[in-house]
């Protein structure tokens, strides 16, 4: 195998599929790239066995091949080479060159029988989705995904595919994150798919917005694929939880509030809040919320803000943390938030969002206990 | 200079048995704690004079017996004793306000800044005047070792122990600089950390004080017990301890265990009784405000081997389900290995944490793990609800059924034992 390669296509390359490399693996070959000649250049392949990432760039290639080479070396040394041609080639299955102008490295590779084969997902029923649309889904959602190992299904994002729309979904039981965008072209029939957060980084991460991604599924794997880069990830096994069961219908209180000045005082708050549990209380009465914070052994605070606000006086109590998770992603500079009573779901909402998108956050009060 | 104490009660269990019992247990210098005679329990403490024939706590109190066959036997008097304990560190709080409670009769307290509070008096005087003020209020007994560390603190005290060095008067206080001294008459098996197996080996190449190992280099311990193990020796023996005094009154672990009568071999009766615990050690930790992640069962077969198992669960419980069933599905899991008729069986919890965790509510109630069912927010209702009526009512007073021994509100109804 021998090709040449220019440093900004090889670092380009490197950027996308590096992130696929475990940092600590007990499998060798998995802390190398696969690198393949193909007819335009070469693919460059990495993976955890959860994630697969695949890339092709641009590159002469002089005598068609293929080895998996150190992935972290072969950054490191891509990062410090000076500006000029790098010319690759492998002797055999182990033995890598690279020459850079004048500077030459020799590393061992493993030979490319080593490395997985990605999984077997069939493009050729792909849909086809738009990734702006993908990126949109999964920058306002995917957050709300779960990190505790206790409940595996939580540690995913849930894509329900419609033949109207399409939605993501994430929750960790506390707080959950909805979107639905309307899909223009008809797609194939419904499915509803569970993928963890880290392969939909990748996703948003990879494929610039305005592409379209073909997306397939294979037995336990979902591939995304666009026309030089390919994402391929384990899908986790439902079922998800009813969580369209716990979003409630009947919350009759609102209150519209400026996002920038509610950040603001949750963030004052939350200085004096427990570090445990990061508990506030909000007081929502007519024109007015009061914020109020009381934490043993440190302190209290209060603030207020003039809202506008709608329903009987209550007082609710709220993880400033989660709420202010939540605000960072919504979209609109005011945001309404709706209720029932002080144990029940809250909901959180764009306010005046002209978008074809709907979004909906949902967030478990904490019980205030005096 | 770090000033550090630590207060042990001398004979502690037996002191407490004898000032609640001054016409039986009082009068009895052979005295052991831990159970009746014929009961299966376990010597927890015993006199300095029954310890002369071979007593030693952790024996079975039939073996307490063959060794020193005149002896007197009463059961621990748990109340008294945590009454005590309770009694003897209020006194201490008087003196510092950093009081660690290593065990229930065991005291660390950090001196270090009271000095122009005790008009720059020597340590040796203010652990006698703290020794005296414990004598006179709660009437037992502290041996009292102090030096420039936790670890230095505890070897003292040991030191100052009546049975020890009766001259002592009750206080041993290393001076600062004397540490090497000091160090040099100890032995490896008196250094807390150096249990049965290590000193095995340390036997093995000639190790048994620490005058001996101090002639050795940090290389050659490496090759005899490995760099980890070495380095900690290596501080270890020249009385070098790093850890704090911390205030903590807060226990790490609530266990209940029972020792049955008659060996129990059927299964529905076995887990019935760990329900019963199970639900005992949930009450303890509700009274202290807290919730638990980590669940232990505890199971001794008749041929005396003791086998364990825990699991630490996603989120922390406190209802006497929530610790209940977790413990069964443990005990099952013990019992398919171990078939035996059990001769006791008990549960601990760990990983404490206060309870307001749970103030966070939920969406989804958890799906059951390993086929328990989580703890709901109704078992926490139901099990505050009980607390509350017996509280008012007494223990008896409610009551999760079957019945287990004693028909509800009649008395003598066994008391299993807390640990």
């Amino acid at each position: 195998m021998r090709f040449t390669i220019s440093r900004e296509k090889l670092q380009e390359g490197l950027a996308a599929v590096a992130s696929a490399v475990p940092s600590k693996t007990t499998l060798p070959v998995l802390a190398n790239l696969l690198v393949q000649t193909t007819e335009k250049g070469i693919r460059i392949s990495g993976t955890d066995l959860d994630i697969a990432v695949s890339t092709e760039v641009i590159a002469d290639v002089e005598a068609a091949g293929a080895i998996t080479i150190p992935a972290r070396k072969l950054s490191e040394i891509a990062r410090e080479l000076p500006p000029a041609p790098v010319k690759i080639s492998a002797a055999g299955d182990q033995r890598i060159t690279l020459e850079c102008g004048r500077s030459k490295f020799k590393l061992l590779g493993l030979p490319k029988s080593e490395f997985p084969s990605f999984p077997a997902v069939k493009f050729e029923k792909a849909l086809r989705i738009p990734s702006g649309d993908l990126q949109k889904l999964i920058s306002h959602t995917a957050f709300a995904a779960s990190t505790e190992e206790s409940r595996p299904i939580l540690n995913g994002v849930l894509w329900e595919l419609r033949p109207e729309h399409m939605r993501m979904v994430a929750t960790n039981g506390h707080r959950l994150a909805k979107m639905d965008v309307p899909v223009k072209t008809a797609s194939g029939p419904s499915s509803d798919l569970i993928i963890p957060p880290k392969a939909l980084e990748q996703i948003r991460r990879l494929f610039p917005a305005e592409e379209e991604l073909e997306v397939a599924q294979g037995e336990n794997h979902l591939g995304f694929r666009s026309p030089f880069t390919a994402v391929y990830t384990r899908l986790i096994e439902g079922p998800y939880p009813s969580y369209d069961q716990v979003i409630p219908r009947d919350n009759d209180k609102y209150a519209i509030i400026d996002k920038v000045a509610l950040t603001g005082a949750l963030k004052r708050m939350s200085v004096v809040a427990s570090d445990q549990t990061h508990r506030i209380r909000l007081s929502f009465n007519s024109g007015m919320l009061k914020f109020s914070v009381s934490t043993p052994d440190l302190g209290e605070a209060q603030d207020e803000l003039p809202v506008r606000y709608n329903g009987d006086p209550l007082d609710i109590g709220f993880n400033a943390a989660y709420l202010l998770e939540i605000l960072r992603y919504l979209p609109t500079e005011e945001i309404r938030l709706t209720f029932k009573a002080p144990e029940r779901a809250a909901t959180i909402e764009p306010e005046g969002w002209s978008d074809s998108a709907k979004y909906l956050c949902l967030l478990m009060p904490l019980r205030l206990v005096d | 200079m770090p000033r550090i104490l630590l207060a042990d009660a001398d004979a502690f269990f037996v002191a407490v048995a004898r000032s609640v019992d001054p016409e039986g247990a009082g009068k009895s210098a052979l005295l052991i704690v831990g159970g009746r005679p014929g009961s299966r329990g376990v010597v927890c403490s015993a006199s300095y004079e029954t310890r002369a024939f071979g007593v030693r706590s952790a024996m079975s109190i039939a073996q307490a017996l063959r060794l020193c066959p005149d002896a007197m036997c009463v059961p621990v008097p748990r109340q008294a004793c945590s009454d005590a304990s309770r009694a003897i560190r209020r006194v201490l709080e008087r003196f510092t306000p950093v009081v660690e409670g290593a065990s229930i009769d065991e005291w660390y307290l950090d001196l270090g800044g009271t000095e122009a509070l005790y008009h720059h008096e020597s340590l040796d005087v203010t652990a006698r005047k703290i020794r005296e003020a414990v004598k006179t209020e709660t009437g037992l007994s502290l041996s009292i070792g102090g030096g420039s560390n936790k670890l230095i603190a505890k070897l003292a005290a040991e030191r100052a122990k009546p049975s020890r060095s009766p001259a002592a008067g009750g206080v041993w206080i290393v001076d600062e600089g004397s540490e090497p001294a000091f160090m040099n008459d100890v032995t490896l098996a008196e250094i807390p950390g150096i249990g049965p197996k290590l000193q095995e080996r340390l036997r093995g190449v000639g190790l048994v004080t620490v005058r001996e190992t101090l002639a050795h280099e940090m290389p050659t311990l490496e090759r005899w017990v490995g760099p980890k193990t070495a380095a900690w020796l290596h501080g270890r023996v020249r009385g070098m301890s790093a850890t704090a005094v911390e205030y903590r009154d807060r226990s790490r672990q609530i266990s209940r265990e029972e020792t049955f009568g008659k060996d129990i071999a059927d299964a529905s009766k076995l887990v019935s009784e760990l329900r019963y615990l199970a639900a005992k050690a949930a009450g303890d930790l509700r009274a202290a405000g807290l919730a638990a992640r980590t669940i232990t069962v505890k199971l001794r077969t008749n041929d005396f081997e003791t086998h364990s198992a825990g699991r630490t669960l996603p989120d922390p419980v406190e209802s006497d389900r929530g610790v209940a069933e977790p413990a069964v599905a443990l005990l099952e899991k013990l019992r398919a290995k171990h078939r035996a008729p059990a001769r006791l069986v008990g549960v601990s919890l760990s990983n404490l944490t206060s309870y307001r965790v749970t103030e966070q509510l939920t969406m989804f109630e958890a799906p059951a793990v390993e086929g328990v069912v989580p703890e709901r927010e109704r078992d926490r209702d139901l099990s505050r609800a009980v607390d509350r009526v017996r509280e008012k009512f007494g223990d008896d007073a409610i009551r999760t059924g079957p019945p287990r021994r004693v028909p509800i509100g009649e008395k003598g109804a066994k008391k299993p034992r807390s640990s």
